[in-house]
């Protein structure tokens, strides 16, 4: 009785932990997709202030490619859009984990009680 | 212990609050930096544009350099964020710097900010962690409250339970007092109880010589003046010769068909009366609405309250004898209000003394009352017990024709006698009578002299031992032998 407690203790701890792993992942990517919001944001108020005379480049790997600014502009503003849905996808799937991660501490929490009591009588057994 | 538990969750905190304040320096730190490569750079947009070219040493990978020129002196690729770049001349650049440099000291400021609020906090923390642990210079103020609570709960309740005799005296000697003082205030009670009793005693010894004194004086209002003058003899024989069977021998003769002892007891009382400064005992009860006196015969057949009379004698006597009574003393000794009055009052007389009256239903009123010497047959009822009395009361009612005045003498005092029945004796309740009956002098011829003031005497204690030799004369009425034994 105790081993099998103990056994579906541990199965449940492992998904448990491959949760929290999940969680921490989409963590760290939406940081990056805020940072790089950041950035662009500050690319497109740079892009606005500079006038038509002055040529843009992308680097593209080690190759610095001719841009137009207007392409750069709406590359940028693209970019910036795609940056917000990224972001709004990974907070969503963040919740989810979260959620998930809760109901999966409960019930760990729950197995741990019962594998106590069952260690606690097989000692008062003994 | 909560000390304890307190410093753990104080160290967490502390350790926190250092981690943000350690994060912020570093990131402040970062940020300054960065200010500095900003700063250097706009110096260098500002030189570069005074020369066409430069000569300089190229650097060729890391370890080499190459001589060449540095052209186009004012076109700079600023990079704008994100893999983009511009072409733009130095002031555009500089104006990109410029952007830049803002936005880096605004995030400096900001964590600048953040830092000084931690700091603050660790400080507060080590504040708690020294409280906590009693040490520094920061003390926990506790304030012992037992004493001021108790004083403060004490202070409404001044008053504590006293016995009823006290308590006039103390509520007010308690009520201004504190808790100390309460505490000497009910040793003080005790105290004062103690001298209550004595008083008590005092007074029933009083009272019992005031009885004494009022069946002389009601005997003497039987007989009309004669007995008057008598009793103020007796009184003043008492005065002189406080010997109770001296008085007695005085007295006997002149009086006629008294009783030497109840005179004696009379003249005791009067005596005892007399030293003690007390007067006629009047009880006031509430439910009824005239004081319970005794009705005594004046001798011109009209009625009137015995201790009136009485009262009228002994205050005559009394003017007459004592100079140092005074009308005052004479009627607050008389007046009742409290019950320690009644006790002090009804005294009994034992060997020349007043003794406190154990109970004042047996009041020596039934010594004044005229069947006083049927003493020995309420002794011989109390053996069998209160229908010993009513069978006396029946009795008298048949055998006598003034039965009717009896029937309500009877009234009056049955209350009380079959109340004090139920202690010693069956009977001795006031007596009440209108007139003399000389009719029922032939009646009685049974009563000993010797006994009856006897019992009087001994009316609470030794009434069971007289009680057996007078089983024969029991059957005769009480109130005849009384009026028998007056006459």
């Amino acid at each position: 009785m105790a081993e099998a407690l103990q056994k579906k203790l541990k199965a449940e701890v492992d998904k448990f932990t491959l949760m929290q792993k999940d969680v921490s992942k989409s963590m760290s990517a939406r940081q990056k997709l805020e940072t790089q919001l950041a950035e662009n944001n500050i690319v497109k108020e740079e892009l606005d202030l500079l006038d038509t005379t002055n040529t843009v480049y992308k680097l593209i790997g080690p190759v610095l490619v001719k841009q137009d600014l207007e392409e750069a502009k709406a590359t940028v503003t693209k970019r910036l859009e795609y940056i917000n849905g990224e972001i709004q996808r990974y907070e969503s799937l963040l919740k989810d984990l979260e959620k998930k991660s809760d109901q999966h501490r409960e019930l760990l929490s729950s197995l741990q009680q019962e594998y106590q009591k069952a260690q606690g009588l097989a000692v008062g057994k003994v | 212990m909560f000390s304890i538990v307190k410093s753990g969750i104080i160290h967490s905190v502390f350790y926190h609050v250092l981690q943000v304040v350690k994060d912020c320096e570093s990131r402040i730190l970062h940020w300054k930096k960065v200010s500095g490569d900003y700063e250097a750079l706009t110096e260098r947009l500002q030189t570069l544009p005074d020369q066409l070219s430069y000569d300089i040493m190229v650097p060729f990978g890391p370890l080499a350099f190459m001589p060449g020129k540095l052209v186009h002196t004012n076109e700079v690729t600023a990079l704008l964020g994100d893999n983009w770049f511009a072409k733009c001349s130095t002031k555009q650049a500089q104006k990109i710097v410029d952007h830049r440099m803002k936005y880096v000291k605004s995030e400096i400021s900001d964590l600048s900010k953040t830092m000084k609020n931690f700091e603050a906090r660790v400080g507060l923390v080590r504040d708690l962690e020294s409280i906590s642990s009693s040490k520094g210079d920061y003390v926990d103020i506790r304030e012992d409250t037992e004493n001021t609570g108790d004083i403060a709960v004490t202070k409404g309740k001044q008053r504590i339970a006293h016995k009823p005799n006290s308590k006039p005296k103390l509520d007010a000697v308690l009520d201004l007092k504190e808790e100390d003082e309460e505490k000497e205030g009910s040793r003080k009670c005790t105290t004062t109880e103690e001298e209550l009793w004595a008083r008590l005693d005092e007074l029933e010894k009083q009272e019992e010589l005031q009885d004494d004194h009022d069946r002389l004086s009601y005997n003497a209002n039987m007989n009309g003046e004669d007995t008057s003058s008598l009793s103020s003899e007796e009184e003043k024989e008492g005065d002189a010769a406080p010997a109770v069977n001296g008085l007695a021998h005085s007295e006997a003769p002149p009086s006629s068909g008294r009783k030497a002892d109840e005179e004696a007891a009379a003249a005791e009382e009067d005596d005892d009366e007399e030293e003690e400064g007390s007067c006629l005992p009047t009880i006031f009860f509430s439910h009824t609405i005239e004081p319970k006196k005794v009705r005594i015969n004046t001798g011109k057949n009209t009625m009137l309250k015995f201790s009136e009379r009485k009262e009228q004698k002994e205050h005559s006597k009394r003017k007459n004898k004592n100079g140092h009574s005074n009308g005052h003393s004479h009627h607050e000794l008389h007046k009742i209000t409290t019950p320690v009055d009644i006790y002090r009052l009804f005294v009994d007389v034992k060997n020349g003394e007043p003794v406190p009256r154990k109970s004042i239903l047996k009041s020596r009123s039934r010594e004044n009352s005229v069947c006083s010497d049927t003493s020995e047959s309420s002794a011989a009822d109390f053996e069998e017990g209160r229908r010993a009395v009513g069978r006396s009361f029946s009795h008298d009612e048949t055998t006598q024709s003034d039965t009717s005045d009896g029937v309500t003498e009877e009234e009056s005092p049955t209350a009380v006698p079959l109340h004090r029945a139920s202690r010693f004796e069956a009977f001795s309740g006031t007596v009440v009578e209108k007139e003399p009956m000389p009719s029922a002098v032939p009646y009685l011829t049974i009563s000993p002299p010797a006994l009856p003031t006897i019992l009087e005497r001994k009316q609470e204690e030794v009434a069971p031992d007289v009680a057996p030799p007078q089983q024969a004369p029991k059957r005769l009425s009480k109130f005849k032998a009384a009026r028998l034994q007056q006459n």
